[in-house]
């Protein structure tokens, strides 16, 4: 397999404190209300827990990326070295289809720019030897960079509850589920 | 992803649909009949070409930089949007150029079969997998069924007398089909994941929904029926609830992305 980058998110280990979303805006100063990674409380639904999980999500970094493919003017590329989707925002005419048409909500709208744009997974940083803001900057370790090429643990998940699921996609995330606490009380213990 | 009306987008698809829809109708109700074109067949092919000109002018202004529209057509390989710009592109000369040559048979029976083309392309822009509701065949039904709606019912500005009957039948099928369409697909989605139901939800609450089901689907078909004629006023109202449908389609179709971290 090719070298594939992708976000591993270990929801066992996230606190939901937001730091990967700052360190995010921290480093890109992007518009206000233009999010490229986002911290996602999972609904009562998936996890019936008064204390909640989370998942941080950006783009995923499809290896069929949906903007990539609706994209009229070609402004997405995938970088063949390592998989990442890149926006070429100069090229970007600000039609919107790749924001319709992500089932993530990666690409969002620049309403200064007025043009499109998503996660880089912070290429920049990445040619530099520097990993991505976000996982730089997570206290618990709960966001790390992978390479899907080499990475093999069997407890990873792809498509975990609250993550749409699109095979055809087939995004670069993986995921460690959160576990709902072992929850001992008075009348267990004899 | 917020929802948005994107009013440049609901009337150009809209407005594109009617000029199809009047060229279909065309094709159908010239078929197997003598090669003379009918009287006002030049004005309503430059009619249908300046529908849809008028169509993709109002288009460009939903782009952020409509400077680069030009450059829309570079990616056929994949976008359905690279697509839709050239054949609507292409598809607003044929019409002119079969106005422009007395609606030559030839000329329409292509110009229809683009129109068709146009449609199914124009359906697959509207399917992505971000809105499980519609990532199928319904927005190309959608938009046939609203073609031949407004097509039938413009049509009866333009088209004699002895042909009156005819728009009449086809109107009346359509407004039957499309109002089964419209009424059991929000039904079915209800059936679906949560995305799927969310989406019908959010049409049956949509009051822009019932007005179009009543003012552009139902009603129209009572003043059919009752009068036996498709009146010279009616094609405003199918117009007007056509709108009213194209703004649910916008607004209320739900995006996967509302409900990351919820049941999908």
């Amino acid at each position: 397999m090719k070298k594939q980058l992708g976000f591993y998110v270990d929801a066992k280990r996230c606190i939901g404190c937001f730091t990967c979303a700052m360190a995010c805006k921290n480093q890109y100063q992007q518009e206000p209300g233009v999010i490229w990674r986002q911290v996602y409380p999972l609904k009562e639904e998936i996890y019936p827990h008064h204390e909640r999980a989370f998942y941080s999500l950006a783009c995923n970094h499809c290896e069929h990326p949906a903007c990539l493919e609706v994209c009229p003017v070609d402004a997405y590329s995938k970088r063949p070295q390592d998989g990442i989707v890149v926006h070429h925002q100069e090229q970007c005419i600000g039609c919107g289809n790749c924001i319709r048409s992500c089932p993530y909500g990666a690409p969002r709208f620049n309403p200064v720019q007025k043009r499109a744009e998503k996660c880089s997974l912070c290429w920049q940083r990445l040619d530099a030897g520097l990993d991505p803001a976000c996982v730089a900057s997570c206290p618990t370790n709960a966001l790390t960079l992978i390479d899907l090429a080499t990475f093999a643990d069997p407890g990873a998940v792809q498509f975990p509850p609250g993550f749409p699921k699109m095979g055809r996609l087939n995004p670069s995330t993986r995921f460690r589920q959160a576990e709902l606490p072992k929850i001992i009380k008075r009348e267990d213990v004899s | 992803m917020t929802p948005s009306f994107e009013l440049p987008l609901v009337i150009f698809t809209i407005l594109s649909q009617q000029a199809i829809g009047l060229t279909l109708l065309y094709a159908l109700r010239t078929a197997g009949r003598s090669a003379r074109p009918e009287p006002s067949a030049r004005i309503q092919w430059l009619a249908s070409a300046g529908i849809l000109a008028l169509g993709l002018v109002v288009s460009l202004t939903h782009l952020g930089h409509p400077e680069g529209a030009p450059r829309a057509v570079i990616h056929l390989s994949t976008a359905w949007l690279s697509r839709e710009a050239l054949l609507f592109g292409l598809l607003v000369a044929l019409m002119a150029v079969t106005g422009f040559l007395g609606a030559v048979r030839a000329l329409v029976i292509a110009a229809a079969a683009a129109g068709l083309v146009a449609l199914f392309v124009q359906g697959m822009v509207y399917a992505p997998p971000s809105f499980p509701a519609v990532n199928n065949a319904l927005p190309f039904a959608f938009f046939l069924v609203t073609a031949i709606i407004l097509g039938a019912g413009t049509a009866s500005w333009f088209a004699p007398q002895d042909r009156q009957p005819f728009l009449r039948r086809i109107l009346v099928g359509a407004l039957v089909a499309g109002l089964l369409l419209f009424l059991i697909s929000p039904c079915i989605w209800l059936s679906g994941g949560a995305i799927m139901r969310l989406t019908a939800v959010a049409y049956f609450a949509s009051t822009l929904y019932w007005a179009h089901i009543g003012v552009g689907l139902i009603l129209p078909l009572l003043v059919v029926l009752a009068v036996r004629r498709i009146p010279v006023w009616l094609p405003v109202l199918l117009l007007a609830g056509a709108l009213c449908g194209r703004l649910v389609f916008y607004v209320d179709t739900v995006h996967s992305a509302v409900n990351l971290g919820g049941v999908y």
